[in-house]
Formats: C-alpha cells, structure tokens, sequence
C-alpha cells in the first residue's frame, strides 16, 4: 500500500510542479503586466505553437533528419575508432591522450570553421554534429572494451577462441552499457551541434527559426519553436534508451 | 633455494647490461609521454607541409607556422577578447556552481523535493538548452550579461543533479553506523554524505565547466560583440585562416587550463579528505 502510494507520488508530484510552475507563470506575467516581447505566457506560446506548426513540423523534419545522420555517422565512427584502439597497445598510448584533449576543449568554436570547409549546406552541419557527438561513444566504448573482465578474456583464450570471437561473444557484449551510456550523452550533442550550426549557417532547420523569430522579435514563436526541438531531442533520446533496453536484453538472453 | 635464481639476474646484469636495462625501464615510462607527443609533432609537421605544397589548401587552412606568427602579432588585439571569454566562463561557472550545489544539497536533504524535481533536473539534461541562447538575448542584450547568464544556465544543470545524486549514494552501511551512534544530521550531512560525494561532484563540475565555456562561446556566436568565440567566427567569415585558428588555439587553452584547475581542485580535496585519486581510464 506504501509503495503504492510513493510510486503514485513520485509521478504526482514532479507533474504538479510543472502545473504549479506554468500556473504561476501564467499568473505572474498577466498581472504583472509584463510585455509580450519579453516574457509571453504560456497561453500565448501554445497559441503560437498552434498558428506556427505547419511550419516548424517542416523545419523540425530538416533538423532531425540531419541530426539522425550525424548521430549515426557517430555511432558508426564512434565504435570503429573504439574497436581499433582498444585492440592495439601502441594506438591507444598514441592517440588516447589526444582523444582525451579533443573531448576537453570547446569543439563548439569549430562551427565556422565547418562552415568554411564544407559551405552552408546541409553536409558541413551534418558534419559539424557528427563531430561533437562521436567522442562520448568513442571514449565510453574504447574504455570499456579494454577494460572486459580480465577472468572471462582469459577463459576465452584458453578454451581457444580467436580473437575475433572474444571480441564479438565477449568484449562487446561487456561494453554494451557503457556504449549506450556514450550514445545517450551523443544523442543530445547531435541535436544541439545541428542547432548551432544552423544559427551559424542561417539557412532552414528550426535552429535558424529561433534565431529567426528572436531577431523579429516573435518570442512566443521563439518559445514555441524551442518546444518542437525539445520533443524532438527527447524523442532521439528515448529512441536511443529503447534500442538499449531491447539490445541489453537480447544480449541476456 | 628461491632467492638463488634472482641473485644470480642482479650478478649477471651489472656493468653495461643494467644500464641498458635502466634506460629501457626509464623508456617504457616514458612511453605514453613520448608517443603522442611525437604523434603531435608528426602531425604539425604533416600539417605544414600540406599547406606549402598544396596551394589549393590555402583557402581554407593556415600553416602552423603562420598560425604563430599570427598569434604573436596579434596578441595584443586578442588580450580583451581572451579576458571577455575567460570572465564570463569563470563567473557563469562559479555562480552555477554556488546555486546548484546549493540546490543539489537542498535535493538530498528533502526527499519530496527531491521527487518533485529531480525529474525535471534529468529532463533539462536531455533538451537541447543552447536553442535558449537567442532568449537571453532578447532578455538581457547583447553585453556580457546574457552570455554570462546562459553559462550560467547551461552549467547550473549537471552540477545540481551530480550534486544530488553523489550526496544520496552514501554507502547505507555509513548511514546505519551514524545513525547507531547518535551523530547529529548536520555532522552526518559533513563528515559522512559529503566525502562520499565528491567523486560525484567533481564529475559534474567538470561536465558544468565545459557546458560553461561552451555556453560563453555560443553567447558570443550569437551577440556578436565580443570574445574568443566572436573572433572565430568574424575571422572565418573574412576568410582570415591564420586568425581563426589563432584564436582557435587560444580557447582550446583557455579551456584546458579552466579545466585543468577543477582537476587539481579535485585532487586536493580527495587528498584533504584522504581518499584516492581516481580517473576512468585504460587498466
């Protein structure tokens, strides 16, 4: 009965928050009297939402199949690189190091310059995403392909099993969790690395309808547009924690 | 019996034989030192020559050696857009970091807070937050503040929720050990949940401090005054190769260093408290 009732709680109560907030906010503004252009209130950016959502169904289609594509060409990437440098000493105290700083400095300054390489289009965005998204899985994977439990590796080795086959039956299924723990953090960075190049590249997607309404002034429109990306992002994001959650149990068994 | 195979090594290896054994141990240290510093220099020197025999690339790179001698001409210049963006990284980062672990200590002490928010704390996690850049624009201008106050924003997040969840992951063993021996909730809280939590913490101040810079850099795209990242892009859209990776480079250090004083934080710490220092990495 008392589980009963804390799970109930633990649904009802971060929902009422969020009511009581946009309750509040509501309130707040229309008494207030707080202009339009500054803070608009929840009714009017729903009202928004519902005038602009041709529209940025249409910018959010280009903004998510570009994130999708640099999502994947992370995943893909990611886990190659991982599998080359955990299988080779010399790699990783080559390139480790690097990876590391790479992961450390602010890659998001690279955006113009992707834009001079690659141009406005879509590919240099792709691109751009790709890359902020690649080294989470990249260094989640590498580390936890070389660290496998070292009893099972030998087990392996002396029942006789090529390397080939302790990396597929073992090594990897080992590192299945801390690969989709990178491809969950990489799943944001693809979205957010596709917004800000389309701030940068300010040709389509619906980065470049935020920074379009904003310079007109629209902000419910800006409101409006940020919740369409923010379903988008939790719906890459769930789709990523589904594939886990039907990977990890087929690896069970 | 035993000891006699390892006396007759130290007899056969004196003169030359130890010493070529000495510098090959010293080598093997040395090891992941040495290699990717030469993999770095490979790569500059790979990088300079591209540039001198493919003209063709100029157009969109700048030599190393061009890349320095620009950054020295241009320090200078660079100096105020290095103070902006260094300032604002460091204040955004030292306000969140004031207002999450605040909020991340509030989050461990009160469990119904805890459920009615932590939620919401994942959630904002998740959503892209850098689409908010052109809001704060609109709320606080195009000066400092706004790229500030979306540092701020951004590095607020991850510090609350490592915050809350390190300080309620204490070992329940501690908790009962406390609670057995009459300890007071507030020393508890101090000498018990706290130490355990650091690892934790540091985890997401360090995540907070690169969400910071990353958030003073999109400001800076997005206001257009001033700052590293304002350089980057006012250089790459003159087709200034040499000035982009100039000021490149300056933010790549500016954030290495910002970094690399959260690490020491760390290391301090868990040395004043006398726990281990660990990374994750490579066993």
């Amino acid at each position: 009965m008392t589980s009963r009732f804390e799970r109930l709680l633990s649904i009802a109560l971060p929902a009422a928050t969020a009511i009581a907030v946009t309750v509040t906010w509501q309130v707040a503004v229309t008494l207030a009297d707080i202009r339009e252009i500054l803070l608009p209130t929840p009714l009017a950016i729903a009202g928004s939402l519902g005038r602009n959502l041709p529209s940025f169904l249409q910018q959010a289609l280009i903004t998510g199949r570009e994130a999708l594509a640099a999502f994947t060409l992370a995943v893909v990437a990611g886990f190659a690189g991982a599998a080359l440098i955990s299988s080779s000493r010399i790699l990783r105290e080559i390139l480790y190091p690097a990876i590391v700083a790479l992961q450390l400095i602010p890659k998001v300054a690279l955006a113009p310059l992707f834009i001079v390489f690659l141009g406005i289009d879509a590919e240099a965005r792709i691109t751009f995403a790709a890359l902020l998204s690649f080294f989470p899985i990249l260094i989640s994977t590498a580390i936890a392909l070389h660290n496998t439990d070292f009893a099972a590796v030998r087990l392996c080795r002396s029942l006789g099993a090529s390397g080939w086959q302790t990396f597929w039956s073992v090594r990897v299924p080992f590192a299945l969790p801390a690969f989709f723990t990178g491809a969950r953090i990489s799943s944001t960075m693809a979205v957010t690395g596709v917004v800000i190049a389309e701030f940068i590249t300010s040709r389509e997607g619906l980065g470049f309808a935020i920074l379009d309404e904003g310079s007109h002034s629209r902000t419910d429109a800006v409101f409006a547009a940020i919740t369409v990306l923010c379903v988008l992002g939790l719906a890459l994001y769930g789709a990523v924690k589904g594939l886990e959650m039907i990977s990890v149990r087929w690896y069970r068994g | 019996m035993t000891v006699l195979p390892f006396i007759e090594q130290q007899i056969t290896t004196s003169g030359d034989a130890s010493a070529t054994r000495r510098l090959r141990w010293s080598m093997a240290g040395l090891r992941p030192i040495v290699l990717p510093l030469l993999f770095f220099l490979l790569w500059l020197g790979g990088w300079e020559w591209v540039v001198d025999h493919f003209p063709a690339s100029r157009s969109v790179l700048a030599s190393p050696s061009e890349i320095a001698a620009v950054l020295v001409k241009s320090f200078p210049l660079l100096v105020p857009h290095i103070v902006s963006t260094a300032c604002d990284t460091l204040l955004g980062f030292a306000l969140a970091v004031v207002v999450g672990v605040a909020l991340g200590g509030a989050l461990a002490q009160f469990h119904r807070l805890n459920q009615a928010l932590f939620p919401h704390l994942v959630l904002f996690q998740i959503v892209p937050k850098i689409a908010l850049a052109p809001l704060f624009v609109i709320w606080l201008g195009v000066g400092t503040e706004s790229r500030l106050v979306f540092a701020l924003f951004l590095s607020f997040f991850p510090i609350a929720a490592a915050t809350a969840a390190g300080l309620s992951s204490t070992r329940p063993e501690a908790l009962r050990l406390c609670a057995a021996l009459n300890a007071p909730r507030w020393r508890t809280f101090l000498c018990v949940r706290v130490p355990f939590a650091i690892p934790a913490l540091f985890a997401g101040l360090k995540m907070g401090m690169t969400m910071a810079l990353i958030g003073t850099i999109v400001g800076e795209f997005v206001t257009g005054q001033e700052g590293l990242g304002y350089v980057v892009m006012f250089a790459a859209a003159g087709a200034d190769n040499a000035l982009t990776f100039a000021a490149l480079a300056l933010l790549c250090a500016v954030g290495l260093l910002i970094y690399g004083a959260v690490v020491l934080a760390e290391v301090v710490t868990q040395r004043w408290y006398g726990a281990p220092f660990v990374t994750e990495g490579f066993n």
